[in-house]
């Protein structure tokens, strides 16, 4: 059921709420079982149902009402028996927010260096002992469905985009097709929980428009762009993602999995996505890293022992906001520095932080939208982040002279 | 610092008491009680939004040593926590650094406890210390200097400490005692200047009396009329028997453990033996194992002697490792009322979870619950001491002990990765015991790429 604004499904209503007039970047809200989020969204990725040290408490205290969970990994641990008998991982972990899980296919892919792919499904060797297991859309339904998540994903067949095998990508892009047909039909809880597509095709556009048409054929309540982040050059990235954001429908939220660097999300909104996901952020917190909107500063290096400044000046989460203001922390850099690789505490810091700044980054996106001043907030965004035009990533220009922004117009 | 003795026991000598310690600015201390024990400022795995909202901890202990490393590139570099702008609501250097909460107290030691064994040992002026890159001397100058930069709540000047197992001879004793006198001596007389001086509490060795009682002595009759002194740090409880009889001047100075009690039991006997205030290392050590502490004072009524099926002492902690917790939807031990976060938001499944995929948030779950449980204990100490007197509390006591295993179990779960120098000498390494991770095959070292960062992390 679609009006001019709004698309409702049995467990997900998506209202488009603005749009930028120069580029395809939208707001939008989307309701989902377990509560509202904000598009465009970064979603914080909590592997094993717990994200990096934080408590459920601390992460919703960063604005963060939908995060990952992944199903490889709830699968091994604790597995399908436990996630039954405590009912599902909202449960297990203490989150009332919403839950996004992976089919588990791709960790198997990237995780297990023999993993192969058939009709079937995906057969690997189980990292417990060795033994032969297989994974196939109907399990991976189970499984999501055991977990209970609000978006699930349909396995996929994942190659790299890097692949030269032409033969291959067609197969793997129509087997993705056979087996969300497989997952929809597996799937047991369709009004309490959303099954995305994921369109695959490589880096060949018109695979991927194919893919595109298949996919929508099936009428999933979103849809996800998959298959990028492997290693592709980011000009070939960003012309995937508009290739398939011109043939997506207006009203379904648009999902590309696994990137995370601000660039690459400023950039995709521009190109009309609307939901992100990648460990890279938490991750990097645990090497001392921080984000900031002038770029990845290392709290490990000297210049910050003795550097009493916040994390980020300005930055309004709970770290680096002014001692003096109620819930602050007053975190300084020399304290992290301090702590970096020494006390767990230093990297729950940084991740704080790092997630706060990513959600921060897609809030602010949301209100440029609204406001229509887009175009003016991703050239603030790159001005803060470089030193000089003259630096700006050229394939960042030339995706963003594609729908209406010249980075490099005064 | 203001320290009142509210209920004390009526014979003469030192014994259980209960009191109350309060510092301007600071909760005040309800004693008996005990310390936080942090590590490089912080308190292991808990940030300190965390320890404002969820732990009842009013007290942190600190050691120098943890914030002094010389880095092999920057020698010369001052230590930089001395150069900390302190603001209106961390008004000392010390918790503007830390960024711990305002209304803890601190109190800063050289060594941490237990302090690493020094090769080198300590000199005239100067004590061995251990600190990130290796050890160093810190000498008595600038550590006086340090804690009048920092200005912690309670300081403890410098102790000539073997920190070993093995009881020193007596000539090594006799040294101890003459050293730690000449510094305290010096301690006084440099802070006799200062407009503000700390609140001092002074080292009693782990050595006999017989051998330190000039020092102990010259604390009674030198800087107690002067209101220098404001407290003891003792290092062998078993001493306070001693210095009641030879020393009674010194008790009604608050008593600070330092010995490492290593169960509820042996605190139990120190409180008797007369502590107000607890360090309380193995708090941090049994949160490592994924042990979850289950003991309450007083203990739960004794079964009925005719009640033959009466279940034996009962564990002072349990092993969330193991699988019997797997789905289990109840707080984390059989303390139902537990209020601490990690029982009233979680469960006993999800920390069980949490060891299993050795992520951090168990060991911090784990941490607050142990830290509310041993706060719930001295509350309950503090309570039959109040209400019942000492003889209400030996009872209670008496039971306690034969309610709970007399020591803790060593716990199945591994340990967090290896994160401290501070451990390397002390409990045999935790490389060995860890198995290797799996599935590491996209590699930790591949810092900063995104590239194969899709979806998971492990
Ligand atoms: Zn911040
Ligand atoms: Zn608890």
């Amino acid at each position: 059921m679609a009006s001019n604004r709004t698309f409702t499904s049995p467990a997900l209503a998506f209202e488009l709420v603005a749009r930028c007039s120069v580029t395809r970047a939208r707001a939008s809200i989307l309701t989902l079982p377990h509560g509202t989020v904000n598009l465009p969204i970064f979603m914080p990725v909590a592997t094993q149902a717990s994200l990096k040290g934080l408590t459920p408490e601390q992460l919703e205290g960063t604005g963060c009402r939908l995060c990952l969970n992944n199903t490889y990994h709830l699968g091994l641990k604790p597995g399908q028996e436990v996630l039954d008998a405590v009912g599902g991982a909202h449960k297990l972990q203490g989150w009332n927010h919403n839950i996004l899980t992976d089919s588990g296919g791709f960790q198997m892919v990237s995780l297990l260096k023999l993993a192969n792919i058939t009709e079937e499904g995906v057969r690997f060797l189980s990292p417990h002992d060795g033994s032969p297991m297989l994974l196939t859309p109907e399990h991976s339904m189970s499984l999501q469905n055991s977990i209970g998540s609000d978006i699930m994903m349909q396995l996929d067949d994942v190659l790299v985009t890097t692949s030269p095998d032409k033969a291959r990508m067609r197969e793997a892009m129509e087997r993705s097709v056979r087996w969300l047909d497989r997952c929809i039909a597996a799937h047991k809880n369709p009004d309490t929980q959303n099954l995305f597509c994921i369109i695959q095709g490589g880096l060949d556009l018109d695979m991927r428009r194919e893919c595109c048409r298949e996919m929508l054929a099936r009428d999933t309540p979103g849809i996800a762009i998959g298959g990028l982040s492997g290693g592709e050059a980011k000009d070939d990235f960003c012309r995937v993602v508009a290739a398939c954001t011109e043939l997506l429908p207006d009203l379904k939220p648009r999902y590309v999995m696994g990137i995370g660097y601000p660039e690459d999300l400023v950039v995709s909104v521009a190109l009309g996505a609307d939901m992100f996901d990648c460990v890279w952020p938490t991750r990097t917190a645990r090497f001392g890293n921080a984000i900031t909107k002038h770029g990845v500063l290392n709290m490990k290096r000297e210049m910050y022992a003795a550097d009493f400044g916040p994390i980020e000046e300005g930055c309004g989460c709970q770290c680096c906001r002014p001692i003096e203001e109620d819930g602050a922390m007053g975190i300084t850099r020399a304290f992290v520095h301090h702590n970096a690789a020494k006390e767990t505490v230093a990297a729950h810091l940084l991740t704080l932080h790092n997630v706060w700044y990513q959600l921060n980054l897609m809030r602010q996106a949301r209100e440029a939208i609204i406001e229509d001043r887009f175009p003016a907030f991703v050239k603030e965004f790159f001005g803060n982040l470089y030193a000089d035009r003259s630096s700006y990533p050229s394939w960042a220009v030339d995706a963003l002279k594609g729908v209406g922004i010249d980075l490099l117009a005064t | 610092m203001r320290f009142e003795v509210l209920k004390a026991a009526l014979k003469d000598g030192a014994a259980a008491r209960v009191g109350r310690l309060a510092f301007a600015g600071r909760t005040p201390i309800d004693t008996p009680n005990f310390l936080g024990v942090t590590s490089r400022g912080a308190l292991p795995h808990v940030t300190p939004d965390n320890v404002d909202k969820h732990l009842a901890t009013t007290g942190a202990f600190m050691a120098l040593e943890d914030f002094i490393e010389r880095p092999q590139q920057y020698l010369k570099r001052i230590p930089p926590i001395y150069a900390t702008p302190t603001t209106k609501k961390h008004s000392t250097r010390l918790h503007s650094f830390t960024a711990l909460p305002q209304s803890v107290t601190t109190v800063l030691n050289t060594r941490r406890i237990p302090a690493v064994p020094s090769p080198m040992g300590n000199t005239n002026a100067s004590v061995s210390v251990f600190t990130s890159t290796g050890f160093q001397a810190l000498t008595t100058k600038e550590y006086l200097s340090a804690v009048q930069t920092l200005r912690p709540d309670i300081a403890i000047p410098p102790a000539d400490l073997t920190n070993s197992p093995i009881t020193p001879n007596s000539k090594r004793a006799l040294r101890m005692a003459e050293r730690t006198d000449e510094w305290v001596v010096e301690w006084f007389s440099e802070l006799s200047e200062s407009s503000s001086p700390p609140t001092t509490f002074a080292p009693i060795l782990p050595i006999s009396y017989s051998i330190q009682w000039e020092y102990v002595s010259r604390l009674a009759e030198d800087y107690l009329p002067t209101a220098q002194l404001s407290g003891l740090a003792i290092h062998d409880p078993d001493l306070l028997p001693d210095l009641a009889e030879h020393c009674a001047p010194l008790l009604p100075l608050p008593r600070l453990s330092l010995a490492d009690p290593r169960t509820p039991h042996h605190i139990l006997r120190q409180i008797a033996l007369g502590i107000d205030l607890f360090a309380l290392p193995f708090i941090n050590t049994i949160s490592d194992a994924g042990l979850a502490l289950s003991f309450t004072f007083p203990p739960p009524p004794a079964p009925s002697p005719e009640n033959t099926t009466a279940p034996g002492p009962q564990p002072l902690a349990v092993d969330l490792s193991l699988p019997q917790h797997a789905a289990s939807l109840a707080p984390l031990t059989p303390i139902r009322t537990c209020p601490c976060y990690a029982c009233t938001a979680h469960h006993a499944a999800y920390v069980h979870h949490l060891l299993a995929a050795r992520e951090m948030l168990g060991w911090t779950l784990l941490q607050l619950h142990n830290h509310a449980v041993v706060a719930a204990f001295f509350a309950g100490v503090r309570d039959t001491l109040a209400q019942g007197g000492p003889e209400a509390f030996e009872a209670a006591a008496r039971q306690f002990a034969l309610a709970y295993e007399p020591e803790f179990a060593e716990g199945v779960g591994e340990r967090p990765r290896a994160r401290g120098y501070q451990y390397k000498s002390v409990g045999g390494g935790e490389g060995k015991r860890n198995k290797p991770a799996w599935g590491k095959l996209d590699g930790e070292g591949a810092e900063g790429a995104q590239a194969g960062e899709k979806g998971a992390e492990v």
